[in-house]
């Protein structure tokens, strides 16, 4: 019992710490299988299934910067969706002007990546620094989300080019691209040696994966530092964090900024996986479907939002064959899980399954101070 | 077009604002200003009374009259929804807005579900009146009266009733009064199904004068909320009073100098002004001096 415990320690000690609930042996075994499991499955999944579980996967970091900033450090964004949609324009703007001269996208990807981090740290700083307390902030995203898609929708004529590449309005960027230019798929490498990431291939599947499984873990890892625990305590008392000395304002921008990227990485995938965005992304829709997988799933573990992520997206689109009820079940979904386990599906379950194991005298407590 | 037109048609577009602020957001503000809550529902209890008077007056009920059903159709979904809902999630601020949202997104695929992307509207009574060339609609005139008359009763509901008196206690020390012998629960309730009886009576009035969908209340909810932010829950008549009239003010300017959508900027722009330099809204504002005047 102790040798497991010592073993997780030595290996996972840096991401395996008291803030994550899902860090038992099991749990790493069955993280072991998921990864083979992803590594073998795009082998048995048709070319259409492949393209649709390519769209799910490259939801998870929205996911998980949600989960980052409303689980562990307290800050409900309603407007998450904003950063996944500026990120996706920016890509796809400046995709669209260099593809051809360039030949590859670095440079869209950079744009894509440090535009809404830039947005999120004027928005973070006016919001912070303003001393903001959580409802403020959650409306206040909600209404740039609003603004932005009004903004965007009325971009249809011929004066809203932004060099070669036309907003369209609420036909987004590149989506009747008759005269108009598509936004182009992650192109990268060095010369001609170059890789396309199109939505329907592997490469896109491996790489997404890939950036899952770091980023994951390299989260875990951040949460399990004393940058985590700061987190949590700003979370739970931040007249008392304060109080000790740390400027949670700073933190609390830093964290924003994070999750902000990683919805931003989102959006660079979404936007090269179908070559098109519209400013719907902005809308209420988009911003309340993270919240939902967050919430229903667990938000106060990364592991659950990922799975929670995952599974949703996937009912969503199921739902979505069955007729118009889709949203209407995903609320009744979320409202369900509020009232019936505040915390969430999974974690409930697992505490559960946790306490189970420690009974059976396999793996240690999944409960501790952290998980509140 | 003379001096006199220009002025009238920009004090008419100011009012027209102003009162579509008031409206859209005063019950917004009472169910913030008394229990921290932002019902992300509130739009969806506009639409919820848009419906009902456009199902009543199709029925053959008198308009005013069936402006008033909507509104208490309004009134009932949110007892109810406060009662089944929102009454676990009391102190738990950012849980109950997640919930509430939920909600909202419940009832407006469900209002799509059961009655389509459109409900037929209400004819606008009362005609027009013309100064100089232009010629403006006196239902607009009217809606503003209407919203100056709520927020009157509604300041003599909270400063004058019995209610009033308990919600104001509870308001402000929920603990205490609830130990003096209030029942706070039921003032919640109660407060809860004020503040979206409102939001139904307001979504009555304003659909007398555009489309109703189930995303009709969504139109309002982005401004409402503005309004919210820069008024604050410190004080509930005196703030959103002065939030409507100077987000209308700026909203009129920018509206006039540009277009419709920089009018909208605008409101958000001044927003993270009027938070920056006061962050509990002008009604927190107004509060703290009231505060320190009565100190003196």
């Amino acid at each position: 019992m102790d040798r497991v415990n010592t073993l997780l320690d030595r290996f996972l000690g840096p991401v395996n710490g008291p803030i994550e609930p899902a860090r038992s042996m099991p749990f790493w075994i069955g993280f072991l299988l998921v990864l083979i499991g992803l590594v073998i499955l795009p082998h048995y999944l048709s070319r259409y299934e492949l393209l649709n579980f390519n769209n799910i996967l490259s939801n998870i970091f929205l996911a998980m910067g949600l989960c980052l900033i409303w689980g562990f450090a307290g800050i409900l964004s309603l407007g998450q969706a904003v950063f996944l949609g500026l990120g996706g324009y920016a890509y796809g703007i400046v995709g669209i002007n260099l593809i051809e001269t360039h030949g590859n996208t670095w440079l869209a990807l950079a744009a894509g990546l440090s535009f809404p981090v830039f947005v999120a740290a004027a928005l973070g700083w006016l919001m912070f620094y303003g001393r903001l307390t959580g409802v403020y902030v959650a409306i206040l995203m909600l209404v740039v989300a609003m603004l932005i898609e009004t903004f965007l929708n009325q971009t249809a004529g011929e004066q809203w080019f932004i060099g070669q590449a036309h907003l369209g309005g609420n036909n987004g960027l590149g989506r009747f691209s008759g005269v108009m230019r598509k936004p182009p798929s992650l192109t990268l490498g060095f010369g001609d040696a170059l890789l396309v990431f199109k939505g329907s291939s592997l490469a896109f599947y491996y790489l997404v994966c890939g950036l899952g499984v770091v980023i994951y873990l390299g989260l875990r890892a951040l949460i399990n530092s004393g940058f985590g625990h700061v987190l949590v305590a700003i979370r739970e008392d931040p007249e008392r964090t304060e109080a000790l000395g740390y400027d949670i304002r700073l933190i609390q921008l830093l964290v924003f900024c994070l999750a902000a990227f990683l919805a931003a990485l989102s959006g660079v995938l979404y936007v090269s996986w179908g070559n098109f965005i519209t400013p719907n992304v902005f809308g209420v829709f988009y911003n309340i479907l993270p919240i939902i997988w967050v919430a229903v799933a667990g938000r106060r573990s990364l592991t659950c939002s990922v799975i929670g992520c995952v599974a949703l997206v996937w009912l969503s689109q199921w739902l979505a064959l069955q007729g118009d009820i889709a949203f209407v079940a995903l609320g009744a979904i979320l409202v369900a899980v509020m009232l019936l386990m505040p915390e969430g599906i999974l974690i409930g379950v697992g505490e559960r399954i946790g306490r189970l194991f420690v009974r059976l005298g396999i793996g240690r407590s999944s409960t501790g101070p952290g998980d509140g | 077009m003379d001096a006199f037109t220009a002025i009238s048609s920009f004090l008419y577009q100011y009012a027209d604002i102003v009162s579509i602020l008031i409206l859209s957001a005063v019950g917004l503000i009472i169910i913030f200003g008394m229990m921290g809550i932002i019902n992300m529902a509130h739009g969806e209890m506009m639409m919820i009374g848009a419906y009902v008077t456009s199902f009543s007056y199709y029925a053959g009920v008198p308009t005013p009259l069936a402006v008033l059903l909507g509104g208490l159709a309004a009134a009932l979904v949110g007892m109810i929804l406060e009662r089944l809902v929102v009454r676990r999630f009391y102190g738990q601020l950012l849980s109950s807005l997640v919930v509430t949202w939920g909600v909202s997104l419940i009832l407006s695929q469900g209002a799509l579900l059961a009655f389509g992307s459109l409900v037929r509207s209400v004819p606008t009574p009362f005609g027009s009146f013309a100064v100089g060339e232009l010629s403006f609609s006196v239902y607009r005139v009217f809606l503003f009266l209407a919203g100056v008359a709520i927020l009157l009763a509604v300041w003599a509901l909270f400063r004058f009733t019995r209610f009033g008196l308990e919600a104001r206690a509870t308001m402000q020390d929920a603990t205490m009064a609830h130990a003096l012998g209030i029942d706070t629960a039921r003032i919640y309730a109660r407060v809860f199904g004020l503040g979206t009886g409102l939001a139904g009576l307001a979504g009555g009035l304003l659909a007398l004068t555009s489309t109703i969908g189930p995303y009709y209340g969504q139109a309002y909810t982005t401004q409402a909320f503005i309004t919210v932010v820069v008024g604050g829950g410190a004080e509930l008549v005196s703030g959103l009073l002065a939030s409507a009239l100077s987000l209308g003010a700026v909203r009129t300017i920018a509206t006039n100098q540009f277009n419709i959508l920089l009018g909208q900027m605008a409101m958000l722009v001044f927003a993270f002004v009027v938070i920056r330099l006061m962050p509990d809204g002008i009604s927190g504002w107004i509060a703290r001096r009231r505060l320190r005047s009565g100190r003196r």
